[in-house]
């Protein structure tokens, strides 16, 4: 009779198959590479991942809602370009300031953009956010047709060595956005993002503002991604127009494999956070291993087929054995 | 607080469809109104006018003796009503707590749910109901976790946590025990006594007079009956329900002739199948012969010929012609020649963008050889479209071209091809004109007449009074009853169907 157990355990930690295999990569890593955990890598690791883990996370609230978001790589690109042009080479730390707020606010204003299509025209979000992705990528190739420009070094620096009480700065924003998704968990914003990702028609007769919290998903994963746009900007110190494109599949793996349902209604943020961090750890392995770069690709696409087919595969044994 | 309803002359149709054409209700503070009405009467759509789901064409609503007008059901709750649907409108992967406060939820003064005070608060609900569901039914159970009964349950009580002054149970105890449906009747008699006005939609006419103060008979959309329940019995209530007036006169397949049927051979024998909704059910069907189903809606009807089609899981044993089958595809029921005609044949039936060439032909291309012989599939649609006397522009037309009645001849026509020995038909005649109608009829009685045993289930209580000459009616996923020759009549088919086991032998 315990044959549910899957589900249930599924729903209440749904980040369950993303650490197991977060262990396993990391595993794989240690063997490779023995100093992983020393300081100075450990750094140089999750600065690497912070940008991705980030962009997981408001994908991650968009999934909830029942939505997708394949918008976000344009987002990282348009605010890569806007620092990489606006704070340049020289700029002052004052004028990196200032553009970040102002990347902020595009990231905000491109989510809204979804969000308005979407919930309030009610198009399909896969469609709606593939078209805003090429005007987002074509405005920061506007922007910037070709790589250059870049931020000072300097306060590249600050993102790419602060590491407080020995530990990588990324610890302790990943700390912050997990302590800020467990308190929006807990208010009635999180119950009514399940409630439309699980069920939106039962949600609406119920009273819930549907139109507002899908609105919000959107307007929460722009805002992500332009955090995710700085984060990448400072890792690397300069600009270049399609640096978000390949960062899109990426998320959406991330959260999937995360344990967070592509149908809505099911997961969290945490696993998408671990999910982000595996995936990141797997590229440090295919890199190690000096095996050929195509095998990145391949092995990516393969975890998402295998974590999509998994509940398929499941259901399907159990089919069998009625 | 004294509160009172009336919906006086209610309109409301459905395209061309009239589903109600003179609707009335009434009920006060502290009684129980049962809604009553046989299938396609109206009763569910005079439960969604009141409760703000759809929108009324014509007549009043009267709340309070203030004339009202609901646009959404958000309205209407906001005014004091409450429904507990009967599909439910729960989010089956939330919590039964977070369901049932959703949107409502206690808050603390961080902003942050206070899960304990909500699960506190649940508990005291669920106290209403306890003992008669399973022990893990808690706040935090997920309602994915639930049985139907449990569900229903929940979707009870989340009506309930409103505080309504008016609830409408619309089927509230279909999937519920008896011990529950008990315990809801002692709480639906206490919420009476707190001034409470409660509407009760229900087919089980033994819950009707245990719980109802009052009735509202509704037939064809009209209201041909109120009064005190009191003061009339079930034998007259169902006469209410019983329409006289009859548009077809039916001729039957062997009329005079009844007993040659009975030397056919069996053709389909059914032993205790069982589905998620039906409960054991055993059945033979003759060579020849017209089986008529009835009942009320969802009763089981649509999970029988589905099963027996191949098409869902099932228990039980199915024999054809005395040997055993058990089909695990619709592919292996075809090839045993089977034909299902399903209850939806814009979404099951039917290719609506195809022509009507593809969809005549869609079980047979492979009869057609390869590459396929083109002219001869043309000339055999052409002789079937002729047979059916079909109206449509050509072969090539699209499907979605033609009206409901020849779009459920080119269903038929898809299996008449295969000519099949048995056919499972669901529902044929929904939204077919009365013309076609009589077509149909007509063809039925040739198939049967040519020895294929036909599985007729059909909405119109008419239709298998007319056409059959043995009827088994389903209640509850069982069948409660088998009628024919002199106690096929209308009155106990209808008795059979809310439950009421003074008609034929159960």
């Amino acid at each position: 009779m315990k044959r549910f157990s899957w589900d249930e355990m599924m729903n209440r930690y749904p980040a369950f198959f993303a650490i197991i295999l977060l262990v396993v990569a990391l595993i794989i890593n240690f063997i490779l590479q023995p100093n992983m955990f020393a300081r100075d890598t450990l750094n140089s690791n999750m600065r690497v991942f912070l940008p991705m883990i980030l962009l997981a996370a408001g994908q991650a609230i968009v999934i909830l809602g029942g939505g997708i978001d394949i918008s976000v790589g344009g987002i990282v690109s348009i605010v890569n370009t806007i620092l990489a042009t606006q704070v340049g080479l020289n700029g002052s730390p004052e004028k990196m300031w200032t553009f970040v707020l102002v990347s902020l606010g595009a990231g905000i204003l491109a989510g809204a953009i979804n969000g308005f299509f979407i919930a309030f025209l009610r198009l399909q979000p896969i469609i709606t956010t593939y078209a805003t992705s090429f005007l987002y990528v074509g405005f920061a190739l506007f922007i910037l047709p070709n790589p250059g420009g870049g931020i000072p070094a300097e306060i590249a620096n600050v993102y790419r060595n602060t590491t407080p009480l020995g530990l990588p700065l990324a610890f302790y924003v990943i700390a912050v956005v997990l302590l800020i998704w467990m308190y929006i968990r807990s208010t009635r914003f999180g119950n009514y993002l399940y409630a439309v990702g699980g069920n939106a028609e039962a949600a609406y007769e119920t009273a819930v503002p549907v139109t507002w919290v899908l609105f919000s998903t959107y307007v929460v994963s722009g805002f992500m991604a332009a955090l995710a746009g700085i984060a990448i900007t400072m890792l690397s110190g300069s600009g270049n127009a399609e640096i978000g494109v390949p960062m899109t599949l990426t998320s959406i793996t991330a959260v999937v494999i995360g344990g967070t349902a592509l149908s809505g209604g099911i997961g969290g943020v945490a696993g998408p956070v671990v999910g982000a961090i595996t995936l990141g750890i797997i590229q440090n392995i295919i890199s190690f291993s000096r095996i050929d770069t195509w095998w990145e690709t391949f092995v990516k696409a393969s975890i998402i087929v295998v974590a999509l087919a998994a509940p398929g595969v499941i259901n399907l044994l159990r089919r069998k054995k009625v | 607080m004294s509160v009172s309803l009336s919906a006086r002359n209610i309109v409301k149709r459905y395209g061309g469809v009239v589903a109600l054409s003179d609707g009335n209700l009434d009920v006060h503070s502290g009684e129980v109104v049962a809604l009553i009405g046989a299938n396609g009467s109206g009763k569910s759509t005079m439960s969604k006018v009141i409760n703000g789901v759809v929108v009324l064409d014509g007549g009043q609503l009267l709340l309070d003796d203030k004339p009202v007008r609901f646009s959404s059901p958000q309205a209407a709750r906001k005014m004091g009503i409450a429904t507990v649907f009967q599909e439910l409108s729960l989010v089956s992967k939330m919590t039964v707590a977070d369901n049932i406060w959703l949107t409502r939820e206690p808050l603390k003064s961080s902003g942050m749910i206070d899960r304990k005070l909500m699960w506190e608060k649940t508990e005291a609900l669920l106290d209403l109901f306890s003992g008669t569901f399973k022990a893990d039914l808690k706040p935090a159970t997920l309602v994915s976790a639930l049985h139907p009964d449990e569900k229903q349950i929940v979707e009870i009580l989340k009506a309930i946590s409103l505080n309504p002054r008016i609830l409408i149970l619309d089927e509230a105890t279909a999937s519920l025990d008896s011990r529950q449906v008990e315990r809801l009747f002692e709480l639906v008699k206490r919420w009476k006594a707190e001034g409470k006005a409660i509407v009760f939609v229900s087919h089980r006419m033994e819950e009707i007079f245990r719980i109802a103060d009052r009735y509202s008979v509704l037939r064809n959309g009209k209201t041909v009956g109120q009064g005190d329940i009191k003061d009339i019995t079930e034998k007259d209530l169902i006469q209410l329900m019983t329409e006289k007036e009859k548009v077809f006169q039916f001729t039957k397949a062997a009329s005079g002739e009844d007993t040659s049927g009975l030397d056919h051979p069996i053709y389909l024998e059914v032993e205790n199948l069982t589905t998620e909704t039906l409960r054991g059910i055993s059945l033979k069907v003759r060579q020849g012969e017209l089986l008529g189903i009835g009942g009320l809606q969802g009763q089981g009807q649509r999970d029988l010929l589905l099963a027996l089609f191949g098409d869902i899981p099932y228990e039980g044993k199915i024999r054809i012609k005395g040997e055993v089958v058990r089909f695990k595809h619709p592919r292996q029921a075809m090839r045993k020649k089977l034909a299902l005609v399903p209850g939806d044949r814009a979404k099951e039936g039917l290719l609506y963008i195809r022509s009507i060439l593809d969809n005549f032909l869609l079980p047979s291309w492979q009869n057609y050889g390869f590459p396929l012989k083109m002219k001869l599939a043309k000339r055999d649609a052409l002789t079937i479209s002729e047979r059916l006397s079909l109206v449509m522009a050509g072969l090539m037309a699209p499907v979605s071209s033609l009206s409901g009645g020849n779009a459920q001849k080119v269903v038929i026509g898809k299996w008449l091809l295969r000519d099949p020995d048995c056919y499972l038909l669901d529902d044929p005649t929904k939204g077919v004109d009365v013309n076609t109608k009589a077509e149909f009829y007509g063809l039925l009685t040739e198939l049967s007449q040519q020895g294929k045993s036909i599985l007729f289930y059909s909405s119109d209580d008419d239709e298998l009074i007319g056409l059959c000459d043995r009827v088994i009616v389903l209640h509850d996923g069982k069948i409660r009853a088998e009628l024919q020759g002199a106690s096929l009549t209308k009155e106990n088919l209808i008795a059979a169907s809310m439950g009421v086991s003074n008609g034929g032998e159960a």
